[in-house]
């Protein structure tokens, strides 16, 4: 099986408004489930959306592409299924003052756990990243999957936690993580 | 608030013909040429063309070329935005009351705990 996803959303508001919602670092992304972003953009770096307390990393890849405002390519693997990385592609145009974002995720080899997870949550993303451009805020269906995400945090997979994972404990004896 | 009441207009539009509603189930399946739908449908290729069309207006397809080929993927976001906008608030009172719990029964533990480590007098 090798599918492949494409998400579009339509905001109204500047490119660089959107891209800075996008690949914004230090500070939470409501949209992608108040998650930081952590990565220095360069390609071949490594980039994770942990939570804001550091502890628990749940998406980890590698940056493939930076073009701002327009392109953000990485790799994508969820740290708990321990499948190999997929391809995420961002892709945002401006045109009559609204802005495109088009998400491509592709390279689900074999993958029916990584696929099904992710459709319905670019969905969810993609909608929110246009509610909170546009008024400030993420719904409030999704404000309150935040809270129960947060109470139950503490049942979240062990995997998630930064200790655990393979690829953060060789880069941390490197020395230099950024910390927010 | 900005109202984006309107960008919602074509999506209404768009699913309130029966036959554009059956391509949205045929491409919820998984992603299919403009002539696959066709044979699916049993309708002509020119008919699924323009329905195609006022799918692709209100976003609910999107469009990938692939040399000559151009293949039709179902774009949900519209869809989740109109549930956000209906349904999205009545979810609230049971998932809140969910986490209202939660909370109060983690804050009991808690105190408990403390008071087990650390016993205060009086």
């Amino acid at each position: 099986m090798d599918e492949r996803q494409i998400h579009v959303v339509e905001i109204r508001a500047p490119i660089a408004t959107v891209w800075a919602e996008i690949t914004k670092l230090r500070h939470i992304q409501k949209p992608m489930f108040n998650t930081v972003l952590e990565t220095d953009f360069r390609p071949g770096s490594r980039m994770i959306y942990r939570s804001d307390d550091g502890k628990r990393v749940f998406i980890i890849g590698e940056v493939r592409e930076f073009v701002p405002p327009t392109r953000f390519v990485h790799t994508f693997r969820f740290t708990n299924l321990p499948e190999t990385p997929t391809l995420v592609e961002w892709q945002l145009e401006e045109s009559d003052g609204m802005t495109k974002v088009t998400v491509t995720h592709s390279k689900f080899i074999d993958q029916q756990k990584t696929a099904d997870s992710v459709r319905t949550s670019w969905t969810t993303i993609l909608g929110n990243i246009k509610s909170v451009v546009e008024t400030g805020d993420v719904p409030l269906g999704t404000r309150i999957k935040h809270g129960l995400m947060d109470t139950f945090m503490f049942m979240a997979p062990k995997e998630t936690l930064r200790e655990n994972i393979a690829e953060l404990r060789q880069a941390n004896r490197g020395g230099d993580h950024g910390k927010g | 608030m900005i109202s984006s009441h309107d960008d919602l207009d074509p999506v209404w539009r768009a699913l309130a013909n029966p036959l554009r509603r059956q391509i949205l189930d045929l491409l919820r399946e998984h992603p299919r040429t403009t002539g696959e739908i066709a044979d699916a449908l049993g309708d002509s290729r020119f008919v699924v063309m323009q329905h195609l069309a006022s799918l692709r207006e209100a976003a609910l397809v999107t469009v990938e070329v692939d040399g000559r080929r151009r293949i039709n993927y179902l774009n949900p976001v519209p869809i989740q935005r109109i549930y956000e906008r209906w349904v999205g608030k009545y979810q609230g009172d049971w998932a809140s009351a969910l986490v209202g719990l939660k909370r109060s029964v983690e804050f009991n533990t808690a105190s408990h705990h403390d008071r087990r480590r650390k016993p205060k007098n009086g």
